[in-house]
C-alpha cells in the first residue's frame, strides 16, 4: 500500500471568473479505519490564498506549520501578503529541499493574484509545479477526480455554478473510493468575499 | 533527560530561525521515510516528464524542441506543460526525467549563470552553463534524474549538448532524449544534413518531436519549439496542436443552483486592501 | 444520489429447473485443471496478487428467538477503488437457506452455487431437505480439500431445518463452527461492537432486523471497505424473507439528522481605527 493511501484524502481546485474554489473530503482514516470525518485539509495562508494538502496527514501538519512560519516572516519583513505565484514557488523549494526524503504530501494551491485573477497549481511531493488553467486535483481519489473534472469542468464560470461544479466533482469521485469522503468542504472565492461550506456526503 | 550545554543552544538558536536556508538538500525526514518503507510501504512515485526532447544545429544558431506531457504513473498529471527551460537570454535547456529535479537543476544553473552576468557584465556561455550542469548531476551519482539538452549562441557560435543524469555530456549536431528519443533520433537520422535553413530545421524538429508524441506512449500533446540565433531568441509555445480535444461536449454538465446539498455556510467579507494586513498580532509575542 | 439496487432484488428460480444437457455430470466432484509449471505455489501466489479478489465486507448473522437474521452490505472493492455499491453478498442458497459472502467474490459465488446443486440433489434422493449442519458440512469439506490453494471465502450458512434454525460458520481454511452469533469481514469487529452490545435471546423479528441493520450501518461507517446498501433477511419455519434494504447513505442521516444550520455571515467591521 502506497503511503499516500495511509490516512486517505481528496483534495481540488478550479478556476471559475474572477474567482476560484478549492475543496476537500473530511476523513481522517488509518488504512481501512475511519478516525474523524472532520479532518480538515485546506489551510488559509491569507485572505485570498489557500492551500489544500492531501497525502499523510503529520505531514500535512508538520508542513502547514512550517509553510504559515516562513509567510508570516515575509510579512513581517515585506510588510505585504505573499502572491499566489510567489507562496508556490516557497511551497515547491521547501519541498524540494527534502528531494531525498520527501514530505508525503501532495499540495494544491489556490489564490486571487493581482487584479483578483484566480491562481490554481499542484505539485508532487517534492515540489515539481503543476500550473493549469482549469482545475487541479490531488490525493487517493486523484484518478476519479480527474475524470469527474474534465468532463464537468466548464471556464469562466459564475461563483455559484463553480461551487456546484466542483461540489458535484468532489463528491462522485470520492464515492468512489474506499479511502476518502465522509462529507465535503468547500472554499469559494471571489475578490469580496470568502464562502466557506460543508457539504452533506455519504458517510460509509 | 537532556542537558541543554553551550553547543546545543547554539543549535537550537539555529533551528528556530533556519527558516530560510542556506540552501542545499535536508536529509532529516529520510530515517523516518526509511523505516516506513521497512513496515512495507511503497515510496510516492514522482511526477515524470516521459518526453520527447531534441535539439539540432542549423546554419545560423540552435532549434530545441519538446512534447508538452507530464505523468505521474500511468496518469497523464499534465497535457501542456512547458520542458524547454530558460537559463539564460542566449541558452535554452530541455529537460527529461523527474520533473523536480529538471525544474530544479535548470532554475539553479540560470540563477548562477545571471549572477555571473552581473559580475562579468558578459553574455554567458553555453559551456558555463553545461560545467554547471554536469558537475552538480555528477555530484550526486545520477540521484538527482535529470536527462538535458542543452543549446545555445554564444560568442563562439551555435552549440548543442546532451547531459545525463550521471553527469556525462555530449557534444552534437543534433540530439535527441527521454523516452521517444529512439523514435526522434529515428527521424533525424533520416533526414539530417549540415546548413538546414530555419525554416527547414523548424519542420524537422516538429517532425522529430510529432513521431515522439504518436509513437512514444510516455509522450503527447502539443510541440514547443525555440529558436536561437545569434542575439535573438524565439520560444515558440505550442508551435504545433497535433492532439485537440475532440471529446467535449459543447453543451457540458449544467448544475442546478441549490443542487448540491449543504450542511453548513459561512460567509466572510473581505476587507478592503488599504488597510493593515490582518496578522499584525504575531507581534504579541 | 440514489443508488441502483437492481443488482440487489431476488429472482425467483427459472422455472423448469436445471436442465442437465450441457453434458456435465453433477454427481462428479468438481476438479479444476492445474497449471502446467514446477512451481505451482508461486504460480498461485502470482496469479491471486494479478487478479485481486474483492475483499472487504461486512457480513453478520445471528439466532434468536423466531429464527435467524442474515445481514450484509453490498460494497465490492479493488484496493482503494470501489468497484460496486450494489453486490448482493447474500446468497440464496434454496428457500430455507442462506448463505453469506465475504473474500473472493468469484470462490463465495461459485462454492454457494455448487452446494446449492448438491443441496437439491440431497433432497431429491433422500426426499427430505438437507439439515444446515449437513450442508454445512458439505461446503467445509469442499473448502478443505482446496485447502492451501488460493481459495479466499469466509461464509455463514444459516436456515431452517427439522431441528428449527441453524447457523454456521465456514471457512477456506478449513474452519467450521456452530454457533448463534457471527460476523464476517473487514467490518466485522464493528458489527460485533453494537450487535453484542444490543443482542438478547428474545427479541421480536422487528427489534432483531433493527439491530442487524445498525450492526452494519455502523460498520460501514467506520469500515472504508464496507458500504452501500444494508440487506436484512429473516429465515423463519417458512423459509427465508427479505427484510428490507437500505442505502446507508440514507441510513447515517436518519440515525443522526442533520439540520442544515443557518447562514453564518460575518459583519462586515466598522470602519478601522
Amino acid at each position: 500500500m502506497s503511503i499516500f493511501e495511509y490516512n486517505g484524502s481528496a483534495v481540488v481546485a478550479m478556476v471559475g471568473k474572477n474567482c476560484f474554489a478549492i475543496a476537500s473530503d473530511r476523513r481522517l482514516g488509518v488504512n481501512l479505519q475511519t478516525i474523524a470525518t472532520d479532518f480538515q485539509r485546506i489551510f488559509k495562508i491569507h485572505d485570498k490564498l489557500y492551500i489544500g494538502l492531501s497525502g499523510l496527514a503529520t505531514d500535512v501538519q508538520t508542513l502547514y506549520q512550517r509553510l504559515i512560519f516562513r509567510h508570516k516572516l515575509y510579512q513581517l519583513r515585506e510588510e505585504r501578503d505573499m502572491k499566489p505565484q510567489t507562496f508556490a514557488s516557497l511551497v515547491s523549494a521547501i519541498l524540494y529541499e527534502k528531494r531525498f526524503g520527501p514530505y508525503f504530501c501532495q499540495p494544491v494551491i489556490a489564490g486571487l493574484g493581482d487584479d483578483d485573477v484566480p491562481f490554481i497549481c499542484t505539485m508532487d511531493c517534492i515540489g515539481a509545479k503543476e500550473l493549469a488553467k482549469d482545475f487541479v486535483v490531488s490525493g487517493t481519489a486523484s484518478e476519479s477526480l480527474y475524470g469527474a473534472c474534465e468532463s464537468m469542468y466548464k471556464p469562466n464560470m459564475e461563483p455559484e455554478e463553480l461551487f456546484e461544479t466542483i461540489s458535484q466533482a468532489l463528491l462522485s469521485s470520492v464515492d468512489r473510493d474506499c479511502l476518502s469522503g465522509w462529507g465535503g468542504h468547500v472554499l469559494l472565492v471571489t475578490s469580496t468575499e470568502v464562502q466557506e461550506r460543508t457539504l452533506k456526503g455519504r458517510m460509509d | 533527560m537532556h542537558v541543554i550545554v553551550e553547543g546545543d543552544r547554539e543549535r537550537m538558536a539555529r533551528f528556530a530561525a533556519d527558516a530560510p536556508t542556506r540552501g542545499g538538500f535536508s536529509f532529516d525526514l529520510c530515517q523516518r521515510n526509511e523505516m516506513l518503507l521497512k513496515k512495507g510501504t511503497q515510496l510516492p512515485t514522482f511526477r515524470k516528464t516521459g518526453t520527447t526532447i531534441v535539439g539540432l544545429v542549423f546554419e545560423d544558431g540552435v532549434i530545441l524542441g519538446a512534447d508538452t506531457r507530464a505523468t505521474e504513473g500511468p496518469i497523464v498529471a499534465d497535457k501542456n506543460c512547458e520542458k524547454i527551460h530558460y537559463m539564460a537570454p542566449n541558452i535554452y535547456c530541455c529537460g527529461a526525467g523527474t520533473a523536480a529535479d529538471t525544474e530544479a537543476v535548470t532554475d539553479m544553473v540560470s540563477s548562477q549563470l545571471q549572477l555571473h552576468r552581473y559580475a562579468t557584465g558578459r553574455e554567458s556561455r553555453v559551456v558555463t552553463a553545461l560545467t554547471l550542469l554536469k558537475s552538480h548531476l555528477f555530484s550526486y551519482q545520477g540521484h538527482v534524474s535529470a536527462a538535458l539538452v542543452l543549446g545555445g549562441v554564444d560568442i563562439t557560435g551555435p552549440h548543442l549538448h546532451t547531459v545525463y543524469p550521471h553527469g556525462s555530456t555530449d557534444t552534437l549536431p543534433f540530439a535527441t532524449m527521454g523516452s521517444g528519443s529512439l523514435a526522434a533520433m529515428a527521424v533525424f537520422e533520416s533526414k539530417f544534413r549540415e546548413g538546414l535553413t530555419r525554416d527547414e530545421g523548424i519542420k524537422l524538429v516538429s517532425e522529430a518531436i510529432c513521431s515522439g508524441i504518436f509513437n512514444d506512449l510516455g509522450s503527447g500533446s502539443n510541440v514547443d519549439v525555440c529558436v536561437i540565433t545569434r542575439g535573438q531568441t524565439e520560444y515558440l509555445r505550442n508551435h504545433q496542436l497535433p492532439n485537440p480535444r475532440t471529446y467535449v461536449s459543447s453543451r457540458g454538465y449544467n448544475f442546478l443552483k441549490g443542487h448540491t446539498e449543504v450542511l453548513s455556510t459561512k460567509i466572510t467579507p473581505l476587507k478592503s486592501k488599504v488597510e493593515a494586513p490582518a496578522e499584525v498580532d504575531a507581534m504579541e509575542e | 444520489m440514489k443508488l441502483d439496487l437492481s443488482g440487489l432484488q431476488s429472482f425467483p428460480s427459472i422455472p423448469g429447473g436445471a436442465v442437465d444437457d450441457l453434458g456435465v455430470d453433477l454427481f462428479a466432484a468438481p476438479s479444476f485443471q492445474l497449471p502446467a509449471c514446477s512451481d505451482f505455489d508461486g504460480f498461485q501466489k502470482d496469479a491471486i496478487q494479478m487478479v485481486k479478489p474483492a475483499k472487504g465486507t461486512t457480513t453478520l448473522a445471528f439466532i434468536f428467538k423466531e429464527g435467524v437474521i442474515v445481514a450484509a452490505d453490498s460494497r465490492a472493492s479493488m484496493g482503494g477503488y470501489i468497484s460496486s455499491q450494489s453486490v448482493k453478498k447474500i446468497i440464496e442458497i434454496n428457500p430455507y437457506m442462506l448463505g453469506t459472502m465475504a473474500g473472493g467474490a468469484a470462490d463465495c459465488q461459485f462454492w454457494h452455487r455448487n452446494l446449492g446443486i448438491k443441496c437439491r440433489l440431497h433432497e431429491l434422493a433422500n426426499k427430505r431437505r438437507i439439515s444446515v449442519t449437513g450442508a454445512s458440512k458439505l461446503l467445509a469439506n469442499i473448502l478443505y480439500s482446496y485447502r492451501g490453494m488460493g481459495l479466499s471465502v469466509g461464509t455463514m450458512i444459516a436456515g431452517w431445518d427439522e431441528k428449527g434454525p441453524g447457523l454456521y460458520y465456514v471457512d477456506s481454511e478449513g474452519g467450521r463452527l456452530k454457533g448463534t452469533r457471527f460476523s464476517v469481514g473487514s467490518g466485522s469487529p464493528y458489527a460485533y461492537g453494537v450487535l453484542d452490545s444490543g443482542y438478547r435471546f428474545d427479541m421480536t423479528v422487528e427489534e432483531a432486523a433493527e439491530l442487524a441493520r445498525r450492526s452494519i450501518y455502523h460498520a460501514t461507517f467506520r469500515d472504508g471497505a464496507s458500504g452501500g446498501v444494508a440487506s436484512v433477511y429473516h429465515v423463519g419455519p417458512d423459509g427465508w424473507k427479505k427484510l428490507s434494504g437500505d442505502d446507508v447513505g440514507e441510513l447515517h442521516y436518519k440515525y443522526y439528522p442533520v439540520a442544515p444550520t443557518p447562514v453564518e455571515q460575518e459583519m462586515t467591521d466598522a470602519p478601522a481605527a
